[in-house]
């Protein structure tokens, strides 16, 4: 599999994910590379970096290795997050789409979604496998503060707000009994883990 | 300890950073000038990435015991139980104090340093008040070679891309040919420049990708931003060009309104290749 790499300044570099990569399985092997001192997988690329000017022998080596494994790099974990559907976007969201406020929390709360990236905010986890039908473009004007355990969606994704700040994301609820991040263990979610949500009541509810 | 009597502006425990941590969103951190922290800690025998102060503005430090502290000038002073010593940035955007045996505040994901966006590391994740107690580690004596102040006049040597494609033909040409000041809305996020428009190819398709330290960034309004050490992991904004790390010092210092250029990078970083097997 050719494996296409370019330099991202003098201390990076960054990889076109080949297609049908697992990317916990890429994760997992670029971390492991001698030399390599952080490694990030988004969607359709994925980063490395190191000490300037000295890139690792076997990032390409990695990437193929990755490229081919069948399999996941673990066994995904499952988590389940209570929700309170009392989002300001709510009513809002449910008006774009042309549903009850009711039938937005029921498909919500239907699939099974996967961390396929995260970033952005220490923590914060992009979730794919919403509805088509929820499908709603960010806020044209982001709020200067979304408050932490906000969930959310844009576009093709939700996700939870790991910490007060800055978002564009329409708001749909808050995350009960969930820390997406902690400052002594770090994350909660990982790329190729799965989350349902689960509604815990409140004013969404029907 | 050290005590903190006066803060004007904001002041932050800063020290090498949080290395290994981006795949959990978490930024590096770390000086947002490498070598004046560097400079600060040689001076009291301390290692170039121990924790130390970050100054935008100024403060007061007292010495509750006799101790050792520098600037990031390289000259240290000791300070007798109840001395006190002011350093303030003065033209400067930022300085840097150093106390010999380092600012001991918990190890926190692996760094000292105060990441504010998440609240966490530092003196309780916060920036620094009057009244604040700062713990010192034990002396270690470390010999570092001398390390110059990075230059406020040079050009910013930067590599092309990784994003090229999704600009106008003549936008990497505008970077390089034009002058642009920094804005007063920087912090350790990103240095925002003001100066003339960088013309994208494309809108922002909603894919986020991973961002490091001196990725320069494109928003749809066309003016820079030159990620800083707490930077977002991942963004959505195109990356016309780099910052190479020797040059982030040096461009990271400027204060608000100072002329920056850029020049492409005069070294070839490493050769990187399309396919498989070099690299």
């Amino acid at each position: 599999v050719p494996v296409a790499i370019e330099a991202f300044g003098d201390a990076a570099l960054r990889i076109a994910m080949p297609a049908g990569t697992h990317a916990s399985r890429l994760l997992d092997a670029l971390r492991t590379v001698a030399g390599v001192v952080d490694a990030v997988v988004a969607e359709r690329h994925a980063v490395v970096t190191f000490e300037p000017g000295l890139p690792p022998s076997g990032v390409s080596e990695a990437v193929e290795r990755a490229a081919v494994a069948a399999n996941p790099f673990r066994t995904p974990e499952e988590h389940v997050v209570s929700v309170v559907y009392d989002g300001e976007d709510l009513a809002a969201v449910a008006a774009r789409v042309g549903l009850s406020t009711a039938d937005v929390v029921k498909l919500h709360v239907a699939p099974s979604y996967d961390v396929v990236a995260v970033g952005f905010l220490p923590g914060f986890a992009y979730l794919r496998g919403l509805d088509a039908r929820l499908v709603t473009p960010r806020r044209s004007t982001p709020r200067s503060r979304v408050p932490p355990c906000a969930v959310a969606v844009a576009g093709p994704y939700t996700g939870v707000y790991p910490l007060a700040s800055p978002g564009g994301w329409n708001l749909i609820g808050t995350a009960t009994g969930f820390t997406p991040f902690s400052p002594s263990s770090g994350a909660t979610l990982a790329l190729g883990d799965r989350v349902r949500f689960v509604e815990s009541g409140g004013r969404g509810a029907p | 300890v050290i005590e903190v009597v006066a803060v004007a502006g904001v002041v932050l425990v800063q020290d090498g950073g949080r290395p290994g941590r981006m795949h959990e969103g978490v930024p590096p951190g770390g000086p947002l000038v490498p070598e004046l922290l560097a400079r600060a800690n040689a001076a009291v025998s301390n290692r170039p990435g121990e924790a130390g102060l970050e100054i935008f503005g100024s403060v007061t430090l007292a010495a509750r015991r006799g101790l050792e502290l520098a600037a990031d000038d390289g000259v240290s002073r000791r300070l007798a139980t109840g001395d006190t010593w002011r350093l303030a940035c003065g033209r400067s955007r930022v300085r840097y104090a150093a106390v010999r045996g380092a600012i001991a505040v918990p190890e926190v994901l692996g760094g000292r340093g105060t990441l504010l966006v998440a609240g966490l590391g530092g003196h309780e994740g916060r920036v620094l008040r009057a009244g604040d107690l700062l713990p010192v580690g034990d002396v270690t004596e470390h010999r570092a070679a001398a390390i110059p102040i990075p230059s406020a006049d040079e050009s910013i040597q930067i590599v092309p891309g990784p994003d090229g494609k999704r600009f106008g033909a003549a936008a990497l040409d505008v970077l390089l040919g034009s002058e642009y000041r920094v804005s007063a809305r920087s912090d350790r996020v990103g240095l925002r420049l003001v100066g003339p428009a960088l013309d994208r190819a494309d809108g922002d398709d909603g894919l986020s990708a991973p961002m490091v330290r001196g990725a320069i960034q494109v928003p749809s309004c066309g003016e820079p931003i030159v990620l800083g050490p707490d930077h977002p992991t991942m963004g959505g904004y195109p990356v016309i060009a780099t910052v190479v790390t020797s040059s982030i010092g040096a461009l990271m210092l400027r204060a608000p309104g100072s002329v920056v250029r850029f020049a492409r990078v005069a070294f070839t970083p490493f050769v990187t290749k399309a396919r498989g097997g070099g690299i």
